[in-house]
């Protein structure tokens, strides 16, 4: 898939300032690749994960969020047609 | 110590000025915009706080340290009910459905917001010149840029426009804009203060920092919004830091800095002379210095940018207009998310997303994106030994005096790499302090995970010496 369908930004071409340091990164020699055996990366343990229960939102939060919403018709908010393909 | 906060506390307690005065005074001097620091005034909030403060002093309660203290606030935190646009034309209209908690901390005590600050659209970038609301200008001399992303927070801190003001730091952020106009900015360690609400640019390494003109009002800052939130996992409980240790450095015997930084040919001749000045004096005060190896610039910025980018495209991947943001509406949904972001995001951020697209995708990620964690790996290593040998790393803020207004567009490569002394300490998650001091963008003070306390205290040891 090329970069303007995974970005969903038509048109758009790799930059060849950022390829610039992509370079420098395919040309380094790390000595260690295997990063997800590290003990830095900030991973929550399972000990102390938050309670798995539904918060309910207050009715102002509620509202900005429908307010925020980009279009209204009759009481509905209207979403793009669905693709068909 | 010299601090804004508890000078305006005492003119609050003692009835020298009123609340609703102070909060008019500083949104008349921000509303002329002088500086294209302001995206949105929080004038009928901030006048409707000062108002209770006042009726609080007037009826002989005690206030709080930040109760009434005008703050300023990067446009990227989510404030209820305010606009949150992170200076782009996709949020241009949203308005928070709710609070950041590290926004939340100073509403509680009583600080009172005032501004929504002007900075890089959703953080992209290093001069506060990629935003709708117009390049942030510098507070020391308008030509050139007040430096980014948080170019709006540093400059109206500068400006004495903000007590003090709330930045966003994910590769020098806080730090370089604090340095562009000599004020205080701080990147604490990482999980400090939680990033719920914080818009998320690349959520490695995003802080939430404070930009003051004090260092004790950092400290009072920094106190305030640190701690466990169970909104954001990555948070921990850290200690407050007591104004009674800022003055102790007994702690302090060895530091460090990197040779290959001021070596560099990239590092503007008075910045390195000012900054071996500094050693030297910090030398002659009996403190151990340690000439370190380091990675080298290019190294340092490529591995932040390609991991910076990789998360951005991730984090932004959500704004597609579906839910909220300027939507415009084309043929059918997968349309309509193309045709939205493509006229909606600026060319910066354009490139961020596609650059991270191309190293998660299939065939680049082995080549790129996994090498790239494995050299962070290395960097965050490479400064766990270091800090076996010393307490603290000490570096210029910028190899160069800021850019003048619209040379940073051109030259996306060369204002990627003018990050070079900074993204370092924001892969390591280390707290790095900006001090106005030193040289003309001033110094980096960074010391071990959760020793921000260690921090402070060699910037109020370096506030005697040099």
């Amino acid at each position: 898939m090329t970069v303007d369908i995974l970005s969903s930004i038509k048109g758009a071409q790799p930059s060849e300032a950022v390829n610039k340091l992509f370079e420098v990164i395919k040309n380094a020699n790390p000595a260690n690749t295997n990063t997800f055996k590290n003990n830095r990366n900030n991973g929550v343990s399972l000990n102390d994960l938050r309670d798995d229960v539904v918060i309910e939102s207050s009715e102002m939060e509620k509202q900005i969020i429908l307010e925020n919403f980009p279009k209204q018709k009759n009481g509905y908010l209207v979403v793009s047609k669905v693709i068909e393909e | 110590m010299d601090s804004q906060i508890h000078k305006i506390h005492q003119q609050l307690v003692s009835k020298d000025i009123s609340c609703t005065a102070l909060i008019q005074e500083k949104l008349d001097l921000l509303k002329p915009n002088t500086h294209h620091t302001v995206n949105s005034l929080l004038d009928t909030l901030a006048l409707d706080l000062a108002s209770k403060v006042d009726a609080k002093i007037a009826n002989g309660e005690s206030i709080g340290l930040l109760e009434g203290i005008p703050f300023g606030i990067k446009d990227v935190y989510m404030v209820q009910g305010t606009y949150t646009t992170a200076s782009s034309n996709l949020l241009k209209h949203y308005k928070s459905a709710y609070t950041a908690t590290a926004i939340q901390k100073l509403l509680d005590a009583g600080a009172i917001p005032i501004v929504k600050e002007n900075c890089d659209s959703f953080g992209h970038g290093s001069s506060s010149e990629n935003t709708i609301f117009g390049a942030v200008k510098n507070a020391i001399d308008p030509n050139l840029v007040g430096g980014g992303s948080s170019g709006g927070s540093a400059v109206n801190v500068a400006k004495d426009y903000t007590v003090f003001s709330i930045g966003g730091d994910t590769g020098g952020s806080v730090r370089q804009p604090a340095g562009y106009n000599k004020v205080y900015g701080l990147k604490p360690t990482y999980g400090r203060i939680s990033r719920y609400g914080l818009m998320a640019y690349a959520s490695s390494t995003d802080c939430v920092g404070p930009i003051a003109k004090s260092l004790e009002d950092i400290r009072i800052v920094l106190n305030v919004m640190s701690g466990k939130d169970i909104k954001d996992q990555t948070t921990y409980d850290s200690k407050p830091i007591f104004e009674s240790n800022i003055s102790n450095i007994e702690n302090i015997k060895t530091i460090g800095y990197f040779k290959n930084f001021i070596e560099s040919n990239a590092i503007d001749g008075q910045v390195k002379a000012d900054f071996l000045t500094v050693i030297e004096k910090v030398k002659a005060k009996g403190i151990q210095v340690k000439v370190l190896d380091f990675f080298e610039s290019e190294t340092l910025v490529s591995t932040y940018y390609t991991l910076a980018m990789a998360e951005t495209a991730s984090n932004l991947s959500r704004l597609d207009g579906s839910n909220y943001g300027n939507r415009i509406e084309s043929e059918n949904l997968k349309e309509t998310y193309a045709v939205t972001r493509s006229e909606n995001f600026s060319e910066e951020t354009k490139r961020r997303i596609v650059g991270g697209n191309q190293v998660l995708s299939q065939g680049f990620a082995d080549e790129i994106y996994l090498k790239a964690l494995a050299i962070r790996d290395q960097i965050s290593a490479n400064f766990e030994n270091d800090f076996k040998e010393v307490d603290i790393i000490l570096s210029p803020v910028t190899p160069n005096t800021p850019p003048k207004i619209g040379d940073s567009l051109k030259d996306p490569l060369a204002m990627y790499l003018s990050d070079a002394y900074t993204v370092g300490f924001s892969l390591g998650q280390l707290p790095t302090l900006t001090v106005p001091q030193g040289t003309v963008t001033g110094l980096q003070i960074t010391a071990a995970k959760d020793r921000d306390e260690r921090v402070l205290q060699f910037a109020n040891f370096l506030k005697d010496t040099i």
